[in-house]
C-alpha cells in the first residue's frame, strides 16, 4: 500500500478541549465562519452524556477524494508522497462544487477570498519535519498522525457511529471509541 | 513567481497597516499553504519567549513567531516537559488578542457611567485628570485612604506588582486584600502542614491511585491530564469526586456525585473505615503526626460510614471500597480542587481530605500528596511593589492584612495601608468611612465579572467620585468607570511568570511594540508619577524612567537563580527552566512548617483562630432557594477573559444554563428554551440545555464574559457569603461561591 497520512482521533483520550481547533486558527487565521478543524460532541445516543465525548474532525484526506473529482479546474491534487489532499487556492474559481459534494463537509467557502479552502494537513510543516499544528497542540495525545500503510490492526475503526460511511471515497481518518466510567450518583 | 509576488505585496501592505494601527482589523492570512509552498522555514521569523500570565494552573511557556513586527502564530515551548509544545484553547487565542478590533486603544473618558459616551483623550489629559483628583483627595481628607486599589489575577506577571507599587508611592491607600480563589484551602493546608505546598504534578504518573476531588483539569489544567492518563495507562485507578459529571469525570474509572458541600463528611467516612480496617500508616502518624490519637477518637465517637453515606448520598459500600483501595495503593494521591473549598465549610473539608491523605502515609511521598497548590517558585524581589511613601504621608493606624501573593517583609512605619476584604467589594465600598472611599483604581481585575452581588456592586460604584480602570477591553467594569487606560498584552511587555502548580519558570519578552497607545502597568505608573510631580513636586515617589526591561531584571535574585540552576535571567531567553527539586514530593523530609514541625491532625493555631482543632465535620450552608446554583469555570475562558474574542466565539457563541431533564420537565422547560434564573441577589436570562451531567437539584451556569453588549453575568446570582477560612494566610476569608441557590422559570 502507498503511504497515506491520516489523523487518528482517540476519543478515549480526547477531553474535548478544542485546543486543536484553536491551534489551527492560530496558525492560519481563517476569517470568521471558516473552520478547518472542528470538535464535535457526540450525540447522546452514541455516548450517553451530553458534551462529554468528542470527535475532532478536519479533512479526511480520502483515498478517492470527491473534491478532487468534481473540481472543474484541477484546484485539488493528491500528493504522491503521502496522500495529503491539497487545495490550490490560486487555481480555485470559487464554483463551490467541492463544498457541495464533500460528504464530510471539509471544504469551506472563504468569503474574503471568494474561494474554497480546507485543512491542508499542514503539508508545508510536514515538509519541514514538523507535526501539523493541531497534532502538536493536543495536550493528551488524542489527536495524532498515522500512516495507514503501516498502521497495525488494533482497536481503531474507520466508521464509528455518527460518522458517514462513504466507502467510495475511503476516508483516511481513524477513530478509537470513548469509554465510560463507573457512575455512582445519588 | 506569482506566489512570491503576492506574498511580498501582502507583507508590505501589512507593514503599512501596522504603522496606522489597524492591522487587527484585517483578516490576516499569512500562512495559507500556496500551490508550490516551500517547507515551513523558521528562519523567516523572529522567535520570542512568552509565558501565559493568567490565573491558571498551567502557566504555559510560549514560543512566539513574529514577522515584520506582527505576531503570526504561537506554540507551546518544547523545552518545558509540562507544556510540551502545546498550549490550550485559550492560549492559542492569544494570537488574536493584541490585534482584536475590540481593544481599548487609547485613554478614554466616559461622560456619565454606563452611558457609553466615551471620548478619546491624550495620555497627558488622562493623567492630569487623575492626578488632580488624587491631590484633591489628599487636600480634603488629609490622607489618601480615600483612594482604593483593587487588583487580582487578570495578570500575574511579576512586574505587574507595579500597580501596588504605584499606590505605595502615592502614600497610604486602601487595598482590597484576600482572594476569591483558594483562601479557605490555603489556610487549611497551613494549619495541617505549615504551608500550602504540592508535589510536582509531573510525578502523578507514579501514582497508583488518584482521587480528583472537586477539580476539573480536563478544562482548567489540560496539560496535567496527560500525567493522569499516563498513570492510568500504567494501571492506576482514577476516581473523580464532583457534584457535576465533568469532562474530567468522563475520563476517570469511577465517578462519585456527592451532595454539594458534603466533601468533609465523605472524607471522614473514608477515614473512619480505614481506621476500622487497621489500614492507618502508623509509621507516619506516630513519627510525623501530631494528635492522630485525638483524631481517631473523634472518628470513633462521631463518624460512621453510614452517616457519611447519608450526608453525601454516596452508598456506604462504595465509600468502603474506595477507602480500602486508596489506603492499600502505594503511592496514592488526592488532588484537591479550588472549587470544593468555595463553601462555608470549605476549609474544614480540605482539612478532612488532608487528614485522609496523611493517615495513609501519602504525604511527603513521590506520586502521593494532598495536592492543592504552591508558591515555592515565587521568591522574586517584588521590586516593583516596594516604593517609599512620599514624606509626611499619613495613613491608617494599626495592623493591616496582607494578600497571599504579598512576599514583602513587614513595614516598620507607624502607619499602614487600610485593608478591606476583596470578597465583599460592594459592601466595603458602601461601608468604609473616615475617610470614605472616593476613588478607585482597578487593574488586572474585572470586579463586575468576578466580584459578588453585582447589583450591589453597581450601587457601590455609584457612590465613588472617580473610577479609573486599566484594561484591554471594554468590559463591564470599564462601563462603570470614568476613565479607562489601555494596557499592554503579554506580547507587548516584559515580565516573568511562575506557576502555583508546576515548577517551571518562564520569561515574557516584549515580542512586538505596544499596539495603539497601550502602556504596561509600569509605564502607566511612570506617566502618573511624572504628572503628580509636575503638579505637586514630591507627591509621588514612583520612578519616572522608562526602561521596563530593567524593571524585569530587578525582580531576580540569587535565591531564584540557585533554585532554577541559572546564572542570570537572560538564560531564560533560551527557554523555560524547572526548579531543581530534591524530590518531586513536597514535605519529603517530613519537616513540616507547623509549630510542632509535624503534620498536625490537631492544630492549636486553627483553634486559636476560631475553628476546630481537629478536622471535624462542619455543617454546610443552609439552602436559601429551590436549586443549588453552581457557577464554575468554562473551558473557553478564565473568569471574564478570552470569550469576548471573536476567535473564541467561533467555538462558543453563547452561554447556557445546564439542568436535569426531570427538573426541567417539572418546570415545563424544554431543551434550548430561554429561561430566567433568579434568587435574592438578582436574575439572569439564559438558554437552557438539558443534561444528566448535573443532579436534579442543581443548576449550572459557567462563568464568562462574552463582550459586544452581552449582558450575561453570573455575578447577578452570587452573593458575598464568606467561607470558613482564609483570613489567616490570605488576609480575608474566602467566599462561598458554590453555596448559592436559585430558582428557574421559562422566560
Amino acid at each position: 500500500m502507498k503511504k497515506q497520512y491520516a489523523f487518528l482521533v482517540d476519543s478515549e483520550l480526547c477531553i474535548g478541549c478544542f485546543t486543536c481547533a484553536m491551534a489551527c486558527r492560530n496558525y492560519y487565521h481563517p476569517p470568521e465562519g471558516v473552520i478547518w478543524r472542528q470538535v464535535y460532541p457526540l450525540d447522546e445516543e452514541i455516548y450517553p452524556h451530553r458534551e462529554r465525548a468528542f470527535y475532532s474532525l478536519a479533512c479526511n484526506h480520502c483515498e478517492n477524494p470527491t473534491c478532487l473529482n468534481v473540481c472543474p479546474v484541477e484546484a485539488y491534487t493528491k500528493r504522491e508522497e503521502d496522500g495529503v489532499v491539497v487545495h490550490h487556492q490560486e487555481k480555485c474559481i470559487g464554483c463551490g462544487n467541492c463544498i457541495r459534494s464533500c460528504p464530510y463537509g471539509a471544504p469551506k467557502y472563504n468569503p474574503v477570498e471568494k474561494r474554497a479552502e480546507k485543512c491542508s494537513f499542514c503539508h508545508e510543516r510536514l515538509d519541514a519535519g514538523l507535526k501539523p499544528a493541531c497534532i502538536q497542540s493536543c495536550p493528551t495525545g488524542a489527536l495524532s498522525m498515522v500512516d495507514l500503510a503501516e498502521l497495525e490492526p488494533g482497536n481503531q475503526v474507520q466508521y464509528p457511529a455518527g460518522f458517514p460511511k462513504m466507502e467510495d471515497v475511503n476516508p483516511s481518518t481513524r477513530f478509537i471509541l470513548p469509554k465510560l466510567p463507573r457512575l455512582v450518583r445519588r | 513567481m506569482a506566489t512570491n509576488k503576492s506574498a511580498f505585496s501582502r507583507r508590505s501592505f501589512i507593514k503599512g497597516m501596522v504603522g496606522a494601527g489597524v492591522a487587527g482589523l484585517l483578516p490576516c492570512r499569512f500562512l495559507v499553504p500556496q500551490a508550490q509552498a516551500a517547507a515551513f522555514d523558521p528562519e523567516e521569523f523572529q522567535v520570542f519567549r512568552n509565558a501565559c500570565p493568567r490565573n491558571c494552573y498551567d502557566t504555559c511557556s510560549i514560543k512566539t513567531y513574529v514577522k515584520d513586527g506582527v505576531v503570526r502564530f504561537i506554540e507551546g515551548a518544547p523545552e518545558s516537559t509540562f507544556t510540551r509544545g502545546g498550549l490550550c484553547v485559550k492560549g492559542y487565542a492569544y494570537t488574536r488578542r493584541p490585534y482584536s478590533p475590540d481593544r481599548v486603544k487609547y485613554p478614554m473618558v466616559q461622560d456619565g457611567r454606563r452611558s457609553g459616551k466615551w471620548r478619546r483623550v491624550s495620555w497627558d489629559e488622562a493623567m492630569d485628570k487623575i492626578a488632580r483628583k488624587i491631590l484633591e483627595l489628599k487636600e480634603q481628607d488629609g490622607n489618601l485612604l480615600g483612594l482604593g486599589m483593587t487588583k487580582y489575577s487578570g495578570n500575574f506577571g511579576i512586574t505587574n506588582y507595579a500597580v501596588e507599587g504605584l499606590m505605595s508611592s502615592l502614600g497610604y491607600t486602601t487595598r482590597f486584600v484576600g482572594t476569591p480563589c483558594w483562601p479557605a484551602g490555603i489556610d487549611a493546608q497551613n494549619y495541617d502542614m505549615g504551608n500550602m505546598w504540592c508535589n510536582d504534578p509531573e510525578d502523578m504518573v507514579k501514582s497508583k491511585y488518584i482521587i480528583i476531588w472537586g477539580a476539573n483539569p480536563a478544562w482548567c489544567s489540560v496539560h496535567t491530564m496527560k500525567y493522569i492518563m499516563e498513570a492510568k495507562r500504567r494501571g492506576a485507578k482514577v476516581v473523580v469526586v464532583d457534584p457535576v459529571f465533568t469532562q474530567t469525570a468522563a475520563k476517570g474509572d469511577v465517578y462519585w456525585q456527592p451532595k454539594t458541600a458534603s466533601d468533609g463528611a465523605l472524607a471522614l467516612g473514608m477515614a473512619r473505615h480505614i481506621l476500622d480496617k487497621g489500614m492507618v500508616d502508623r509509621n507516619f502518624t506516630d513519627n510525623h503526626g501530631l494528635g492522630f490519637g485525638e483524631f481517631a477518637d473523634y472518628l470513633r465517637g462521631n463518624v460512621t460510614v453510614e452517616w457519611a453515606a447519608e450526608q453525601s448520598g454516596i452508598p456506604a459500600e462504595e465509600i468502603r471500597q474506595v477507602a480500602e483501595e486508596f489506603a492499600s495503593a502505594d503511592p496514592a494521591t488526592i488532588w484537591i480542587g479550588y472549587g470544593m473549598q468555595r463553601h462555608t465549610n470549605g476549609g474544614a473539608s480540605v482539612r478532612s481530605i488532608d487528614a485522609l491523605v496523611a493517615m495513609t502515609g501519602n504525604v511527603g511521598k513521590e506520586g502521593g500528596g494532598a495536592r492543592y497548590g504552591h508558591l515555592q517558585t515565587w521568591g522574586f524581589n517584588y521590586n516593583a511593589m516596594i516604593q517609599q511613601k512620599p514624606e509626611g504621608s499619613v495613613g491608617f493606624v494599626g495592623g493591616a492584612a496582607k494578600g497571599e501573593f504579598d512576599f514583602t517583609s513587614g513595614s516598620e512605619a507607624s502607619y499602614s495601608d487600610r485593608t478591606v476584604n476583596i470578597n465583599k467589594t460592594a459592601q466595603n465600598i458602601l461601608d468604609t468611612k473616615d475617610p470614605a472611599l472616593r476613588m478607585l483604581w482597578v487593574s488586572c481585575k474585572n470586579p463586575f465579572g468576578q466580584d459578588f452581588d453585582r447589583p450591589k456592586l453597581e450601587k457601590a460604584f455609584d457612590t465613588l467620585e472617580m473610577v479609573v480602570t486599566v484594561d484591554q477591553f471594554f468590559n463591564e467594569t470599564v462601563a462603570n468607570s470614568d476613565i479607562v487606560l489601555p494596557v499592554t498584552t503579554l506580547f507587548e511587555e516584559w515580565t516573568v511568570n511562575a506557576s502555583y502548580w508546576h515548577y517551571w519558570l518562564g520569561l515574557n519578552e516584549q515580542a512586538i511594540k505596544p499596539m495603539y497607545e497601550a502602556k504596561s502597568n509600569i509605564e502607566i505608573g511612570m506617566a502618573l508619577s511624572r504628572k503628580m510631580n509636575e503638579l505637586s513636586p514630591g507627591s509621588c515617589t514612583f520612578p519616572q524612567e522608562p526602561d521596563t526591561r530593567e524593571w524585569m531584571a530587578k525582580e531576580f535574585n540569587q535565591g531564584i537563580y540557585d533554585l532554577f540552576g541559572i546564572d542570570d535571567w537572560t538564560a531564560l531567553k533560551n527557554g523555560p527552566v524547572k526548579a531543581k527539586l530534591a524530590s518531586s514530593a513536597s514535605w519529603s523530609t517530613f519537616q513540616f512548617g507547623t509549630p510542632s514541625g509535624k503534620y498536625e491532625f490537631r492544630s492549636d493555631i486553627c483553634k486559636d483562630n476560631g475553628h476546630m482543632a481537629l478536622p471535624e465535620y462542619m455543617e454546610p450552608r443552609k439552602s436559601y432557594d429551590k436549586f443549588r446554583l453552581l457557577t464554575p469555570h468554562t473551558k473557553f475562558a478564565i473568569h471574564s477573559q478570552f470569550l469576548n474574542l471573536d476567535w473564541m466565539q467561533e467555538y462558543d457563541k453563547q452561554p447556557y444554563l445546564y439542568m436535569h431533564p426531570e427538573a426541567a420537565a417539572e418546570k415545563g422547560i424544554k431543551d434550548l428554551d430561554m429561561v430566567r434564573v433568579f434568587n435574592k441577589v438578582g436574575e439572569q436570562k439564559v438558554v437552557a440545555k438539558l443534561t444528566t451531567n448535573v443532579a436534579k437539584d442543581c443548576l449550572l451556569i459557567y462563568e464568562a464574559w462574552f463582550g459586544k453588549g452581552s449582558t450575561f453575568n453570573v455575578q447577578n446570582l452570587v452573593d458575598d457569603e464568606s467561607a470558613d477560612m482564609g483570613e489567616y494566610k490570605a488576609g480575608a476569608p474566602g467566599v462561598a461561591i458554590h453555596d448559592q441557590f436559585a430558582d428557574v422559570e421559562k422566560a
